[in-house]
């Protein structure tokens, strides 16, 4: 066969046909006719372009068939074939590649393209001196408008004539690069060793970059769609940036844009835009030292949203890289259109516009408030608002939750923010630590828990530290400790708000129940107090009847004298003795040992009876219920009923003075009108008190008494006894007309009490005076009968003068007696009259039901008029009458 | 002027450049299972420099071969039906 080079096509054809067929030339005649027939038909190409393509099928293909190293050696020898070729290019190397795996269409690149262009010119500038420079012109025509050239069957035609051997072997070299680059670029045989990178016709067959090498002003949409990805995160584009002014991301005045375009860029620059404001916000916060663990949550939760939403960033980032290394292999389209980019950040734009909403309205809020903030967007009907909402709510009450728990079950406060909704006094030292150490802080209590829970919850605390600090009782009932291991406070978060909140309202109430029973028990075990308020009422109250009675007895020569001359340790003595001789001795040494005499401030004037006192002392955990003001209270009442007491006891004096001189007086004829009067006189206060003391002690103490007494019987926790208690004593002090509104009640009693008095002197000046006459006559009897019986005259007339005369003297004397017990006794009706109108027109009940009492007959009604007007409807005269 | 020097200079290169070129292609084609050897091959690159549409070209060969098996069977018959 003759050499293949310098044969026209038709020779080689006919060459290849013997070849395959392995005949001679004359045999293969219908082939080869058919074979020209063929190829000079037109033929649509079916078969991919793309070099880089190609051989990628190709080493697919092959390691489908699992011929890896075949794979390996194909693209070994593609490589070595792109070196070969593209040692000629040297002009282009800084745009060829080196790597087999990225293609030609990487220097094609818009960036690039202009430098392509130029170099290419050069070569045609040159070479165009050696070959017809037609060929080369119309290379660089073809490459650089529309369609790929037809395969120009003409052009080799046009390059064959050329000189000599060295163009052939150029030629050759030509032709080499022609066909290891593409099938379709034969024309290249034309240009110098400096071949043209027929890659760079490639860049026609992308209309896309059309767009690109045209004018510099023009924004397209790919560009738009870089800005908006930066202006996702953020950070300004290089045509939309955000303007401070109007705080929205606007594209620059002087780009074009068209309308659509425009609006959909500013649709998805609001995305960026809700990002700022949640990535300010957590900034913020972060350098916020005194944010609070509650607050950082929050943060953190936000942040992980954040994160999410980085990552589909991320997602669209890649895909535009991915993009920009493989070119237009996707087809004519990009696939990141600003309106792909609409509908993929739907999604995550609600989600940031919660978000958004969320961290503005829980601008400036910490702690519980801030959990109320986030709580309260949990109220919407949108299923993923709610859930997102939700979830964050769980991750911002977890730290709540956690002070809870601790605070409950260790009665632990470990809050440097200030955002748990217990307040703890620091200042406050332990025997006030029930009432005012620790605190609710209404601010921060979370929405999503009641007041109820958070009063219980604040007592359970408050419980174990009592135990703790006042009882000093460090064991925790076995109960609350099986209860605390359990205890989770991230889940419980989490279950808090889907279970409609019974668990946790469950956990509150065991702890609650178990922690106040124990202290309760602790109370009434190690400190008796149950024991205590009732030795209270026994001593203060007066309730031991003969003790009380006792020690009247005996303090009563003291009593009488002056107050400062009174010393406490007499005092105390007497009481001891009083103790020991009645019901009082068998009463434990715990209580005993509290009781004691208090001499109260004395002002000029006092006698004993007005500053003697009995005490009883307080300590530790009794001292909670036994605050201060309580004793305080206890020694007014103390007084009040002592005095009252004491009022009996003149009376009963009174009564039995007369008794006892009632018969020696009957002597006395002139007399029994002055007696019967103290009678009446003292009939009367006797009733007046009586009813009153049955007023004291079964209507104000007893009743009082018996439900305090139920109450606490029935107390589940420390507040409840000692609210029974203050009830207990605001009851009987305002009943015992001690309170301020009382103030004129009570004032006229004093006087009533103060005529009692009046009256026992009174009529003791009155005995004595009657009772020394009495015994004067007697004498003289007595002296008259001795002489008669010694035989003398009887009585001298001197002395019978004398007698009478001292006779006359007192019946002159009896009428100052009986004006002055009439006297009295107009004062002490009056005054028991007043009393009665006041009583009248108190406010309470009982006192109105006393005031009949003590007028049972009607004996003060007819001679006081005021008395006399009609009742009204509820049996309460008004005031002004 | 210097373009074709520089390309002169290459020249004693190009040569066995060439027949390693020629060389990856041979196993290139080897490794695409194309059944064709080193005459053919060199005639095929030929005939695509020359403008020819290698996708007919392609189908030109297989066309060939096709009657190359069809003559092949026919001579068999022939001679096995004697």
């Amino acid at each position: 066969m003759a050499t293949p080079d310098q044969k026209s096509p038709n020779v080689l054809l006919q060459s290849l046909c013997c070849r395959i067929l392995g005949r001679s030339e004359a045999d293969v005649a219908q082939q080869f006719q058919y074979a020209v027939r063929v190829i000079g038909s037109n033929f649509a190409p079916t078969v991919e372009r793309d070099e880089f393509l190609v051989a990628e099928k190709i080493k697919k293909e092959l390691t489908r068939q699992r011929r890896e190293a075949d794979a390996a050696l194909f693209s070994e020898l593609h490589r070595k074939l792109h070196s070969q070729v593209s040692s000629y290019a040297t002009l282009f190397a800084q745009a060829l590649p080196r790597d087999a795996h990225s293609t030609p269409y990487y220097y094609a690149r818009p960036q690039t393209l202009p430098l392509n262009y130029q170099e290419r010119s050069a070569p045609s500038a040159q070479s165009s001196g050696s070959l017809g420079s037609s060929g080369i012109s119309s290379i660089g025509v073809h490459t650089l408008n529309g369609p790929p050239p037809p395969p120009p069957s003409l052009l080799p035609g046009q390059s064959h004539p050329g000189p000599g051997t060295g163009d052939c072997l150029r030629q050759q070299l030509g032709a080499r690069l022609a066909w290891t680059l593409t099938a379709s670029q034969p024309s290249l045989q034309t240009t110098t060793s400096k071949g043209v990178p027929s890659a760079t016709s490639r860049s026609v067959t992308r209309p896309r970059r059309d767009g690109d090498a045209g004018g510099a002003v023009e924004v397209t949409e790919a560009a738009l769609v870089r800005d908006i990805l930066y202006v996702f995160q953020g950070i300004d584009g290089r045509n939309i940036k955000m303007s401070s002014a109007d705080n929205c991301y606007k594209v620059e005045g002087k780009a074009n844009l068209n309308r659509s375009l425009r609006d959909t860029a500013m649709r998805l620059a609001e995305l960026g835009w809700l990002h700022n404001k949640i990535r300010k916000y957590t900034d913020q916060r972060s350098l916020d030292r005194s944010f609070g663990l509650v607050g950082q949550s929050f943060c953190a939760a936000l942040h992980q949203e954040l994160k999410e939403y980085y990552r589909l960033l991320s997602v669209l980032h890649s895909q535009l890289q991915l993009e920009d290394d493989q070119g237009v292999n996707l087809g004519f389209e990009s696939s990141l259109t600003l309106r792909r980019l609409l509908v993929w950040t739907y999604d995550p734009k609600i989600r940031l516009k919660t978000l958004a909403a969320l961290v503005d309205h829980c601008q400036g809020r910490k702690g519980g408030e801030l959990a109320s903030a986030v709580h309260a967007y949990t109220k919407t009907g949108d299923p993923s608002m709610r859930s997102l909402v939700q979830h964050i709510l769980s991750l911002v009450s977890h730290p709540v939750l956690s002070f809870l728990y601790r605070w409950i079950y260790d009665g632990e406060l470990e809050d440097a923010h200030h955002e748990f909704f217990v307040a703890s006094d620091p200042t406050v030292k332990t025997d006030r630590l029930w009432h005012d150490k620790y605190t609710l802080r209404t601010s921060m209590i979370p929405s999503f828990m009641t007041m109820g829970q958070c009063r219980k919850v604040l007592l359970i605390g408050k419980s174990i530290n009592f135990l703790h600090q006042v009882c000093h009782d460090q064991t925790p009932p076995a109960k609350v400790i099986a209860v605390a291991r359990s205890a989770e406070p991230l889940q419980d978060a989490a279950d808090l708000f889907t279970d409609l909140e019974n668990a946790f309202q469950g956990k509150i109430d065991a702890a609650y129940f178990e922690t106040s029973k124990y202290l309760l028990d602790v109370l009434n075990r190690k400190y008796s107090l149950l024991d205590h308020m009732q030795a209270v009422r026994r001593y203060l109250l007066l309730g031991q009847g003969d003790f009380i009675r006792h020690l009247m007895d005996l303090l009563k020569p003291e009593l009488a004298r002056p107050a400062t001359t009174l010393y406490q340790h007499n005092l105390t003595g007497i009481l001891e003795t009083a103790v020991r001789a009645t019901n009082a001795q068998f009463d434990s040494p715990e209580i005993l040992r509290r009781l004691d005499v208090r001499l109260l401030e004395v002002s000029p004037g006092d006698t004993g009876w007005d500053v003697f006192s009995l005490d009883y002392h307080v300590d530790g955990p009794i001292a909670t219920v036994f605050t201060r003001e309580c004793m305080s209270h206890y020694l007014r009442v103390f007084n009040f009923l002592w005095r009252a007491k004491r009022m009996e006891y003149i009376l009963t004096d009174i009564r039995k003075g007369h008794m006892c001189n009632a018969k020696l007086l009957r002597n006395l004829p002139e007399f029994s009108g002055v007696l019967h009067h103290c009678h009446i006189l003292a009939s009367e206060m006797v009733h007046f008190i009586h009813q009153m003391q049955y007023y004291i002690t079964f209507e104000v103490l007893e009743c009082s008494w018996d439900e305090l007494w139920n109450q606490v019987q029935q107390a589940q926790d420390l507040d409840h006894i000692i609210a029974a208690h203050e009830a207990f004593l605001g009851t009987v002090i305002s009943r015992c007309l001690l309170d301020a509104d009382s103030r004129a009640l009570l004032n006229q009693l004093r006087a009533v009490f103060d005529q009692i008095i009046e009256l026992q002197s009174t009529q003791d000046a009155i005995c004595r005076a009657a009772l020394e006459e009495l015994q004067r006559r007697l004498q003289f009897e007595d002296k008259k009968q001795q002489r008669e019986a010694e035989g003398q005259w009887g009585v001298t007339a001197a002395e019978e003068e004398q007698e009478s005369q001292r006779v006359r003297e007192f019946r002159e004397s009896i009428p100052k007696m009986c004006s002055q017990l009439r006297i009295l006794t107009h004062f002490y009706q009056g005054v028991v009259q007043q009393f009665l109108v006041l009583l009248t027109t108190s406010p309470d009940e009982s006192l109105r039901f006393l005031s009949f009492r003590l007028d049972f007959n009607e004996h003060y009604r007819a001679r006081e008029p005021r008395l006399r007007v009609s009742l009204g409807a509820r049996g309460r005269r008004s005031s002004h009458t | 002027a210097a373009s074709s020097e520089g390309s002169a200079s290459e020249a004693p290169q190009t040569v066995s450049s060439l027949q390693t070129v020629a060389s990856f292609l041979l196993e290139i084609s080897r490794i695409l299972n194309t059944g064709l050897d080193m005459e053919t091959l060199s005639i095929c690159v030929r005939l695509c420099e020359q403008g020819i549409n290698p996708e007919a070209l392609s189908s030109v060969i297989k066309e060939l071969r096709k009657a190359t098996e069809a003559l092949k069977v026919e001579i068999h018959m022939f001679t096995h039906s004697e």
